[in-house]
């Protein structure tokens, strides 16, 4: 008793950190989150700027993952591509996520009409084929919104509204979250299902707390553990749905890079220059890794009774 | 009589992360064959890990660290996994607390009991099925052939408790051990099954060892009790002279606060100060020290060891120097 | 003495949706026709055994589970036909403390935080007065101060228990529903908790509902005893008359079935037979006349009154006219 009180997270950070692959990960995407943070200072070249006469070199130490087609340097385009990917899965994870556990929470909770429909809402979304949806907006969003931000450009002179990079990325966050976020729902609603039922949210209840009280803290802080588990996958998943779709051509679309437009160039041309095709996908392969170990690991860490 | 099962200085170690921490230090135990005993004391006294030790199924990172588990000649901690496989069922029976978790929920109750006679007692499926549905019959399951193809879910709690004691009996084990079977079952059914297990026992020579926290409900059952706490014995003897002369401390107080119907209504029950020590912050000597009010400087000293009362029955062994005092 | 509560026919039904598309309807009868009135001051004891409704009772009076019928009269308000907002004034009065330590605490929040919640919602404290009457509730319940920064995961059993009493307390309230509140508890510290909660009764004036089903446990604290079966209400009365004479042939099959700390006593049990029916489809009529003993024809058709058989001394038995003599001796 004379040592301090432990809270459950402070007690589950300590369990993470014993587990070394969980570690490994941590440190894998902390690299990542670094590197894309500051990376238009650490890139050794422009991720855009073309040398035609140092076209498809191999990797040497002025360029460590060599040079591209159109002699763009490859490190810088890995990097920029960090950028992209965790730029994509975080804003793809909060859209998700806001959806999700407002909706879930709701419908757990209140139960009833509200979870007829959510529920109802949630397997509708759930049962169109993804990559289908993705491609229908990008077939019919995309012009509608082009000519949007031209207007809007044209009204404010504003060079933002120029930036055809911006209309992907609305696109891409747009759709990506439009077809993320039902797991979260469904996770949020079972939890809170079970969590309602709990002798302490009654206690609470008979306190005569307000169910905002009641649902904000003591209804989802114990929600969060498996929620935390998930969205550590969900960020590996999300930068793996922006690859393939970029590698489709339905996301993020040249010459922004992206490791999944990197990987859809470097195929073409792998038999003559491998290392256009490795740099990026074992990049993208060690980051999904890195997220499925810190989800592995904070699973074991949060829910403590689950470990071997 | 000879002694069907001898454990000698027992020792079980739980692994943790800030390293091991001892839950049972230095059980010593014999049981006669015939015998019934009860192994009584309060949660995490490691009365329940004691028993799952012989039969190899502790939990992870649980493990018998030391002693000895003599039975039928050969000492059941030395043993791998696939001999304690072959004890299991045919001659070290278990019946579990919980019958709903205890039994596959997804096969009909009849297949779970033959499958048992198959495994252990290499029973051909036609004459198992026969043999489970007797068994349901002895264990007072009314209408068996009915009950053999039923799921674990359409029997109630009672029948469940019946059905997994079916299959401790299946292999027809010298040794039946009962780890607090009817703790989550109502007291007219408690009273049912108890009494099922006695006069099946009446009818063997096997020996049954009930696990329970309950002392009033083993009084009735066992002919001889061991008290546990902290994971030692503190008190062993027959049942006869534990309940005339109950002379640990703890076993006092634990008698003391056992409400009964013969009590005088709103009175209040004596009770046990302070709680039991966490595994692995034992205090020194006397693990009950703490809590005792008898407690003196040399309790703290060393570990006492079983030494018989004097004036109880021979067989009556505590281990508390001061109750004990005048013996040699 | 002062009614606090009268509870007349208070009835709860749970509707089931069965079958893969919910086309089945099916209505568990938890609980039907509870009357009685709790004295202010007193304990009175709900027993039985599992799927009895007892539990139900307790969560149908503080409208936790809304009564499907009947009324619950306190302060003049009929509680049962209150919402969830119109109910909130009165919940600071009545208060529960549950079975299960593990998960009566939420695991997120201090013993601190827990305790300080319904004091300040309800404003029973300024800011400043708060640590003391932290300390003055962890003191009530026999802990020091320095639990208020622990949190539940670091508490044994009993320290939770005695926190959830606490946080009973911290609304001043009149009644507490103590569902099961000490079962889950080893022996020793079961004692300690039972004496506490009378030790608190006598300091506070509080009124128990105690549900139980050990009746050993319950002789120890009740005032008054009801003893349910099935949900409906099989005996009441004065726990010194239900104890020396059981009317209900339920209630003395469930007292014979008591096991007593006595290797010598004497083994002369009334043995139910069989196990109890389920609330789906409870027995028409008497529903212990599928294993009560003296069943007969009039059981299996008609429900039994709730009759006065002594002072104080309720039953709903057509055998029992009488403290001593039953209507007919032997079983039809």
């Amino acid at each position: 008793m004379e040592d301090r009180p432990t809270s459950l997270w402070r007690d589950a950070w300590k369990r993470l950190r014993r587990n070394k692959l969980a570690v490994t990960g941590l440190w894998i995407v902390a690299v990542l989150v670094l590197v894309a943070a500051i990376g238009p200072w650490i890139t050794p070249y422009d991720f855009l700027s073309q040398n035609l006469d140092a076209r498809n070199l191999p990797p040497s130490l002025s360029h460590l993952f060599g040079t591209d087609d159109l002699g763009r340097d490859v490190i810088s385009r890995v990097i920029y591509g960090a950028r992209t990917a965790f730029l994509v899965a975080v804003c793809v994870t909060v859209i998700a996520l806001l959806i999700g556990v407002v909706l879930g929470a709701i419908a757990g909770f209140y139960g009833g009409i509200f979870d007829r429909v959510m529920m109802w809402f949630t397997d509708m979304t759930m049962s169109v084929p993804q990559l289908l949806l993705v491609v229908v907006i990008n077939a019919s969003l995309k012009q509608p919104i082009a000519t949007w931000m031209e207007g809007m450009y044209l009204a404010t002179l504003n060079p933002i509204w120029r930036n055809s990079a911006l209309v992907d990325f609305v696109l891409v966050f747009g759709s990506m979250a439009l077809i993320s976020w039902p797991p979260y729902a469904r996770l949020v609603r079972a939890q809170v299902l079970s969590i309602r039922s709990r002798p302490y949210v009654t206690a609470a209840r008979a306190l005569g707390l307000t169910n905002r009280i009641i649902l904000l803290r003591y209804v989802l802080p114990n929600a969060m553990g498996p929620l935390i588990v998930a969205v550590s996958a969900g960020l590996g998943t999300a930068m793996v749905l922006e690859s393939a779709f970029s590698f489709l051509g339905v996301g993020v679309n040249p010459p922004t890079p992206s490791w999944g437009n990197m990987i859809s160039d470097g195929l073409r041309v792998w038999t003559n220059y491998p290392h256009l095709l490795i740099a990026p996908a074992a990049v993208l392969a060690v980051v999904t890794v890195a997220f499925n170990f810190l989800g592995d690991g904070l699973n074991d860490a949060l829910n403590p009774k689950g470990q071997k | 009589m000879t002694a069907l099962l001898e454990i000698k200085g027992l020792t079980i170690d739980i692994a943790r992360d800030e390293g091991p921490a001892r839950v049972v230090d230095g059980i010593t135990l014999s049981l006669e064959q015939g015998e019934s005993l009860g192994i009584v004391g309060e949660s995490g006294c490691g009365k329940s890990l004691t028993m799952l030790s012989l039969v190899g199924l502790l939990p992870n990172r649980i493990r018998a660290t030391g002693g000895t588990a003599i039975f039928g000649g050969r000492d059941l901690l030395a043993m791998s996994q696939r001999e304690l496989r072959a004890v299991r069922g045919s001659e070290i029976g278990f019946i579990f607390q919980d019958p709903m978790t205890s039994l596959n929920p997804v096969m009909r109750i009849g297949d779970q009991i033959a499958e048992a006679l198959i495994y252990q007692k290499s029973m051909a499926k036609p004459a198992a099925l026969a043999r489970a549905e007797e068994l349901l019959a002895t264990v007072g399951i009314p209408s068996p052939k009915e009950r053999m193809t039923a799921f674990p879910h359409e029997l109630s709690g009672g029948m469940r408790q019946r059905v997994m004691i079916a299959m401790g009996l299946a292999g027809e084990p010298k040794l039946l051990i009962a780890d607090e079977p009817t703790t989550a079952l109502d007291v007219t059914i408690q009273a049912q099954i108890v009494d099922l297990v006695r006069d099946l026992k009446s009818r063997s020579d096997m020996s049954v060892v009930w696990i329970t926290h309950d002392l009033a409900l083993i009084a009735g059952l066992a002919d001889r009790i061991a008290v546990l706490y902290a994971g030692t014995v503190v008190e062993d003897a027959p049942v006869q002279a534990l309940f005339d002369h109950p002379t640990h401390p703890y076993t006092r107080g634990l008698l003391a606060s056992l409400p009964t119907l013969s009590d005088e209504p709103m009175s209040r029950l004596a009770s046990i100060a302070g709680t039991p020590p966490e595994p692995g912050r034992r205090p020194p000597g006397c693990p009950f020290a703490p809590r005792c009010s008898l407690v003196e400087p040399a309790c703290t000293a060393a570990v006492p060891q079983l030494t018989p009362v004097p004036g109880s029955d021979p067989r009556h062994r505590v281990a508390c120097p001061v109750t004990t005092r005048g013996a040699s | 003495m002062t009614t606090l509560l009268e509870i007349r026919n208070l009835s709860k039904h749970f509707d089931l949706r069965l079958g893969a598309f919910g086309e089945r309807g099916a209505r568990v009868h938890a609980l039907d026709d509870f009357s009685v009135d709790i004295a202010e001051g007193e304990t009175l004891s709900i027993v039985g055994e599992s799927g009895c409704g007892k539990s139900t009772t307790g969560f149908a009076i503080l409208n936790l589970h809304h009564p499907s019928g009947g009324s619950v009269l306190y302060k003049g308000t009929d509680l049962a036909q209150l919402d969830e907002d119109a109910m909130r004034p009165f919940r600071r009065d009545l208060q529960i403390v549950f079975q299960d330590p593990y998960s009566t605490l939420n695991p997120r929040m201090t013993i601190g935080e827990a305790l300080s919640e319904p004091i300040l919602f309800h404003k029973l404290a300024s800011k400043a007065d708060l640590p003391a009457r932290l300390a003055q509730l962890l003191q009530d319940v026999g802990l020091s101060a320095r639990f208020a920064s622990r949190y539940p995961h670091e508490l044994s059993g009993g320290q939770r228990q005695r926190v959830a009493i606490a946080r009973a307390l911290a609304c001043q309230p009149r009644f507490i529903v103590c569902d099961e509140a000490i079962s889950a508890l080893d022996v020793s510290v079961q004692a300690q908790i039972l004496n506490l909660l009378l030790d608190l009764q006598d300091k506070y004036g509080l009124t128990y509902l105690f549900i139980a089903h050990d009746l050993a446990v319950v002789r120890h604290i009740s005032d008054r005893v009801g003893v349910m079966y099935l949900g409906r209400l099989a005996e009441l009365a004065p726990a010194a008359n239900l104890f020396a004479t059981p009317l209900h042939p339920y209630t003395r099959a469930l007292l014979s079935a008591v096991p007593e700390a006595n290797p010598r006593a004497p083994r002369n049990r009334q043995m139910l037979q069989g196990e109890v029916p389920s609330p789906l489809a409870p027995p028409p009529g008497c529903r212990f006349h599928t294993r009560c003993p003296l069943a007969r024809g009039l059981c299996r058709s008609q429900t039994p009154a709730f009759r006065e058989i002594t002072p104080g001394h309720l039953t709903a038995c057509h055998a029992v006219t009488s403290p001593t003599a039953t209507n007919w001796e032997t079983p039809a």
